[in-house]
């Protein structure tokens, strides 16, 4: 069971990315969608965490979490908002 | 002697957390608008991070088998939870201030709104 | 059974109710009618990952991994103060 719990962690967390990625494709709000995306990264960052992996996670998290979302808000307020 | 004190101590800390960070999170599903989830949001950041980061950097000190980089792990626990501690609060006092100049979220469930007054708002 | 094997016990049983309490976060990001709701349930989750990290670090046997939590806490912050600035430029007109 103690060696198991870091894998069980992992593959909830790659089922819920799997879910927060589906919805952000769906989505027609780009804001929403860039919500979800930030979830879809937190995610990803605790995979990474838990694959012993903490550069990558120094390095991921920034990208992911600080500047995608940033450019992505920045595009939506230069455009337009809703799809279609 | 001291490590096992120590060591009670962090894990009672981390207890506690986990107690306010369930509190938090039902509360968060349950409560009516967004405004009074704000509380729980509270409760979650500063119950359910600051204190079990507290706590981890207290168990560190007192556990042994990490070796003599635990210290790394404290200094980096007690840094965590300071920031925590400033962040958390500014983020949602900027998110609410936000939400309410904008209307983003309804005000429902209100019974007095004394910002209405100071700003000269005619709206409720 | 030394200190040690209760301590390791006890960290089991709370990171497990750790991950229930994130399943409650995360159905608030999901379903949160209004877009601060889900900025606010996505914060929540930022900072309690983060403590979630420090304490799995002394579990898995592994501090060096604990810095990570500390960039999780700065860059979840940015999330936020993004969001506020667009709803509040949409007010003032910038």
């Amino acid at each position: 069971m103690s060696e198991m719990l870091p894998v069980i962690m992992a593959f909830v967390a790659a089922l819920i990315s799997i879910v927060a990625t589906w919805l952000a494709v769906q989505e027609r709000d780009m804001l929403i969608a860039t919500l979800f995306s930030a979830l879809q990264s937190t995610c990803y960052a605790l995979i990474y965490y838990l694959l012993m992996a903490p550069d990558i996670v120094l390095v991921y998290l920034p990208v992911s979490v600080g500047i995608l979302p940033l450019i992505t808000i920045i595009l939506i307020k230069k455009t337009e908002r809703y799809e279609e | 002697m001291i490590d096992m004190v120590l060591a009670s101590a962090g894990l009672t800390l981390i207890a506690i957390g986990v107690f306010c960070d369930f509190v938090a999170a039902i509360g968060l599903i349950r409560l009516p608008n967004f405004f009074t989830r704000l509380h729980a949001a509270t409760v979650g950041a500063i119950g359910g991070a600051v204190v079990p980061m507290l706590g981890a950097a207290l168990l560190a000190i007192g556990y042994e088998p990490l070796g003599e980089t635990r210290f790394i792990l404290a200094g980096v626990a007690f840094t965590t939870s300071i920031v925590t501690m400033i962040l958390s609060q500014a983020g949602s006092h900027a998110l609410a201030r936000a939400a309410y100049r904008a209307r983003a979220a309804p005000l429902q469930p209100i019974t007095y709104d004394a910002l209405a007054e100071k700003r000269g708002d005619s709206s409720e | 059974m030394t200190p040690y094997d209760i301590i390791l016990t006890v960290l089991t049983t709370l990171l497990a109710l750790y991950l229930i309490s994130f399943a409650l976060y995360i159905v608030r990001v999901l379903k949160g009618p209004t877009i601060p709701d889900r900025v606010l349930a996505l914060d929540s989750l930022g900072y309690d990952l983060a403590a979630f990290m420090l304490i799995l670090s002394i579990y898995l046997n592994s501090p060096m991994m604990a810095v990570c939590a500390l960039s999780l806490a700065l860059w979840i912050y940015a999330l936020d103060i993004y969001v506020a600035k667009y709803l509040e430029a949409k007010e003032v007109g910038g």
